[in-house]
């Protein structure tokens, strides 16, 4: 080969010698093997071999948990508690472990999409801003609905600041996270006997014996990281002492089974064993009974409830000799009519306790100053009903769903779905295909969590004022773009009053005008500027105060008004209770999707991949039921089929269904599995006007028919087989 | 000349508080993410194939009312000082780390005889009966530091050896000891309640060290003289208030 024989020259020469022979590696199907992004696109603070840590927040449920991603090349590889962060000191549940497997899912919507006839068309985003545009201002302001849910808190805030802009009605905040918890009906019991409206914060780690009344609070109530650090506080954090825990519900939750005692009341007579338990303390420790228990009558409630009078004088004897006694509302003992008055119930026995504001009592967690004005109130079924009425009337002509899933959590009985039909535009922001977003026009994804920014507003489970931060780990994985920018672009297209009256340029300038009020605020970030701020803002994953101090109720005296509980009323006709109860793994239904998460067995049952029934193994043997066999639940409501679990610790008097599984969308990993108990689901309502979610009764068939449930109980497999 | 390998060689081990665990699962899915353990779906988890290097025990005493279960117990490889699971193995797949003194497996040794598995007393071990690959972009978050595994390879709880040895190469390359608590595997970093301690058993001072003084300790099976270093503090002490 002679030296002036140029590159194309070679290849025309190998080209002719050859023949057909790959020769040309660069083009060849072998090149595809090996993909390197070029350094121009690597990440920033990016090197070989070297992992790079993001302090962000998770938003797998609202409590505000700080987390830190491990990331490494541009990918995120592991989810781990930040240890400085308030809430969570460092630890992490299951849901939060396995939020990649979100970021990640193979089944995200990929870019914004125009769904027409069952069709999904992609479409660019500059169309879709118009389409936003369009509907902001195209319809009278009345017209449009926002219906959001737990989390973000910025976009809330922002949604809130649009809405006002326009004189529309504010958005809506729900979801069956808060559902389960009994959110509405908590906050309104504390707003009526601690003078907050707020969530109240129950110190358990100071407690020696603290009651829980069905708060379910290392599952998912409120913020299981933080209970489970109180729970393990008080079991073993103070020298030769103990904590004594007992959970008064219907069926053993894995909650009760950390529990020392657990009681087993009748559902609905949860807020009476209070009563009477408080006259009972009252009595033991002499001296007059306060007015609050003066009608109470011991022996109607251990009649009514299925306790015996000598349970609840022993226990009482407890609670009234303890140094720091505590009782905790909430969960399925507040899903009921009387749900608003046993919430009382119970957060009055901390007021004869004398706990309140005192260690191993019950405290009001400050809300850090940002956005004020738009403190998201705790929206209840009454309202959501309200504008499900709107919606069916067709005074709602443009409804935006962002984080919330209502085709999947809402009852069926409500009739979300087919209120749907008369809204002529719906515009979803879901990341995944869920059911809502299949119904709706548009979907125009948001990144996943771990792609955003913003923040969420701690309400309860640090030891101080707190505002969790969340910043993008990874750079957007596919063609989805952040709401509020998304929101943002459509107002400044519009222009006019609306983009004079949300001046902000994207959301990272939102977040930083949001947070300006913090600037000046003593609190772990020290910085004299907005960029500063932002920059350790992100750095420490949030802002909190720098003095742990939460707030001491400032009461009315609820020991002088008496207390009075209205009979438990069921909707529907049946043999059972139903306990419907959120998977602690699966949380709000959401985590199905997740594979990990489908494979994580069950706490109590260990089961995986589905749903089951939990029946008294008694029960079911009047009934001939084994496990694995499929029953068909039906209430007057609805009806669903699904295996018995032959569960030991439940009333015979109760069936439980957990909640999570049950989609007919949602990817691969969740559709088609299980089956959604909300079906079943009555319309009755608690005293604050949210759902009595626990006051439906049911009835049980059998189907003849089995299906075998993967429990990881019997590691030898559970098919049976190889066992004769 | 003194092995260098020796300087830093430790014994690991393990307490868990069975009074403290309250059967969350954080340990279990924190396992799955940090060891590129894969998922097998519904039919093959109810064979038993599922792959969990760590699960959580509970069972049922009396009836009801007077029902309980018994203290969450999560079980994972002991790491015994006599392991069962060696002398079985043809090939030396299992053997024991003189360095990190637990037993590791040796995925591409490992011929798929399974004898290991039968001859543990813990159940601790785990079979990939299929090529359980993660569908893409899923497994985008694999660990790089962590070998994934392919169909026909026993596999198990590593005591996530993969950062033991990172921080004592951190420490050497440091020129300083181990601070106590240094090194965490993925289970023990997540467990809400500190229920799983980890440390060095060699250093007595260790909260580890401590802990396994303690009245309550117990060991799996400890008449089967495994020698294992995990150790439980029992749950549902009678000590202090009880009813």
């Amino acid at each position: 080969m002679t030296e002036k024989l140029s590159r194309r020259d070679f290849l025309k020469l190998t080209a002719a010698g050859a023949g057909a022979t790959a020769v040309l590696t660069g083009c060849g199907p072998a090149s595809r093997y090996v993909v390197r992004s070029p350094y121009a696109e690597m990440p920033e603070y990016t090197y070989n071999g070297q992992s790079t840590f993001y302090a962000t927040t998770c938003r797998e449920c609202p409590a505000g948990c700080g987390i830190v991603v491990r990331t490494h090349q541009g990918r995120a590889l592991k989810i781990e508690g930040n240890p400085s962060h308030p809430v969570n000191l460092g630890k992490t549940c299951s849901r939060g472990q396995a939020a990649l497997q979100g970021l990640y899912n193979p089944d995200r919507v990929e870019a914004p999409q125009a769904l027409a006839a069952g069709d999904r068309q992609e479409i660019d985003w500059d169309r879709a801003i118009r389409v936003v545009r369009e509907a902001l201002i195209g319809n009278r302001p009345e017209e449009i609905a926002f219906l959001l849910g737990p989390s973000p808190d910025h976009l809330y805030d922002l949604v809130s600041e649009i809405m006002r802009s326009l004189g529309g009605p504010a958005p809506l905040c729900y979801g069956t996270q808060a559902l389960f918890e009994a959110r509405a009906t908590l906050v309104q019991a504390t707003a009526q006997v601690l003078n907050r409206t707020a969530l109240p914060f129950c110190d358990l780690g100071g407690s020696d014996v603290a009651f829980s009344f069905g708060a379910n609070f290392l599952e998912t109530w409120l913020s299981p990281l933080a209970y489970g650090r109180g729970f393990a506080r008080m079991r073993r954090g103070q020298v030769g002492r103990r904590g004594f825990l007992v959970q008064f519900e219907p069926r053993l939750s894995q909650t009760g089974a950390a529990a020392d005692e657990w009681i087993a009341v009748a559902p609905g007579t949860e807020g009476l064993v209070a009563l009477a338990l408080g006259r009972l303390v009252a009595e033991a420790r002499g001296g007059l009974v306060p007015a609050a228990y003066r009608e109470v009558d011991v022996a109607t409630a251990a009649e009514a409830s299925g306790v015996p009078e000598g349970t609840l004088t022993r226990l009482a004897g407890i609670f009234a000799n303890a140094e720091h006694p505590l009782a905790v509302p909430g969960g399925a003992a507040l899903g009921h009519v009387n749900g608003l008055e046993a919430a009382r119930a119970v957060l009055t026995l901390n007021a004869l306790a004398g706990n309140l504001g005192q260690p191993g009592g019950v405290f009001l967690t400050p809300v850090p100053n940002v956005h004020p004005d738009s403190r998201r109130g705790p929206d209840t079924l009454v309202e959501i009903n309200a504008l499900i009425g709107r919606m069916r009337s067709g005074q709602v002509k443009a409804l935006f769903v962002h984080g919330i899933n209502p085709a999947f959590e809402l009852p069926a009985a409500l009739g979300f779905t087919a209120a749907l039909e008369n809204v002529p535009q719906i515009i979803s922001f879901a990341s995944f295909p869920d059911e809502t977003a299949l119904l709706a026009d548009y979907i125009f994804p948001d990144h996943t969590p771990l792609e955003s920014w913003g923040y969420q507003k701690v309400r309860t489970g640090s030891d101080r004022a707190a505002l969790s931060g969340a910043q993008p780990v990874v750079v957007p994985f596919h063609n989805t773009r952040a709401t509020v920018d998304v929101l943002l672009a459509a107002i400044q297209a519009a222009g006019g009053d609306l983009a004079a009256g949300v001046p902000y340029s994207d959301e990272v300038d939102f977040l930083q005008q949001s947070l300006l009020t913090l600037v000046q605020e003593a609190g772990n970030i020290a910085a004299p500027e907005i960029r500063t701020f932002m920059t350790q803002f992100q750095q420490y994953g949030g802002w909190w105060a720098a003095e742990a101090g939460l707030d001491a109720p400032s009461t009315p005296a609820p020991l002088e008004r008496p207390l009075r509980l209205i009979e438990p009323e069921f909707a529907g006709e049946g043999e059972f209770h139903l306990h419907v109860y959120p998977s602690p793994i699966l949380g709000d239904g959401a985590g199905a999707n997740r594979p990990w998460l489908q494979e994580t067995p069950d706490p109590m049952t260990t089961v995986m991949w589905n749903t089951w029934v939990e029946i008294n193994p008694e029960t079911a043997d009047e009934l001939g039921l084994e496990d694995n066999d499929v029953v068909r639940v039906a209430s007057d409501f609805g009806a669903i089929e699904a295996p018995v679990y032959r569960y030991p610790a439940i009333r015979r008097d109760t069936i439980a269904i957990p909640f999570g599984q049950g989609h007919t969308a949602l990817g691969r990993y969740a559709d088609g599995r299980g089956a959604n108990p909300v079906a079943l689901l009555g319309l009755k309502l608690t005293g604050a006007g949210d759902l009595a979610f626990a006051a439906t009764r049911v009835r049980l068939e059998k189907t003849g028919r089995t299906s075998i449930l993967a429990r990881l109980e019997s590691r030898i497999g559970v098919y049976g087989e190889g066992l004769e | 000349m003194s092995n260098p390998l020796e300087e830093v060689g430790h014994k690991w081990g393990m307490v868990i508080d069975q009074d403290l665990c309250t059967g969350c699962q954080a340990c279990v899915t924190a396992c799955a993410m940090e060891n590129n353990i894969a998922f097998v779906g519904e039919q093959d988890a109810a064979y038993g194939r599922s792959l969990q290097w760590i699960r959580v025990e509970r069972f049922w005493e009396g009836e009801f009312p007077e029902v309980k279960s018994t203290p969450f117990q999560p079980v994972l490889c002991q790491q015994c000082g006599q392991a069962p699971c060696e002398p079985v193995c043809p090939v030396y797949a299992s053997v024991h780390s003189e360095n990190q003194q637990i037993n590791i497996q040796v995925y591409n040794r490992c011929v798929g005889t399974r004898y290991c598995a039968n001859n543990c007393p813990y159940q601790a071990r785990v079979f990939n009966w299929r090529d359980y690959r993660e569908p893409g972009p899923l497994d985008n978050a694999l660990n790089p530091d962590v070998t994934v595994r392919r169909r026909g390879i026993m596999e198990k709880c590593t005591f996530c050896v993969q950062r033991i040895v990172q921080g004592e190469d951190t420490a050497r390359a440091e020129g300083r000891q181990m601070a106590d608590g240094e090194v965490v595997p993925a289970c023990a970093q997540a467990c809400p309640t500190e229920a799983i301690v980890f440390g060095r058993l060699d250093d007595p001072d260790s909260l580890v060290s401590r802990l396994k003084r303690d009245g309550r300790a117990v060991q799996l099976l400890e008449e089967l003289g495994t020698q294992p270093s995990v150790t439980y503090l029992k749950g549902g002490s009678s000590y202090g208030r009880n009813g």
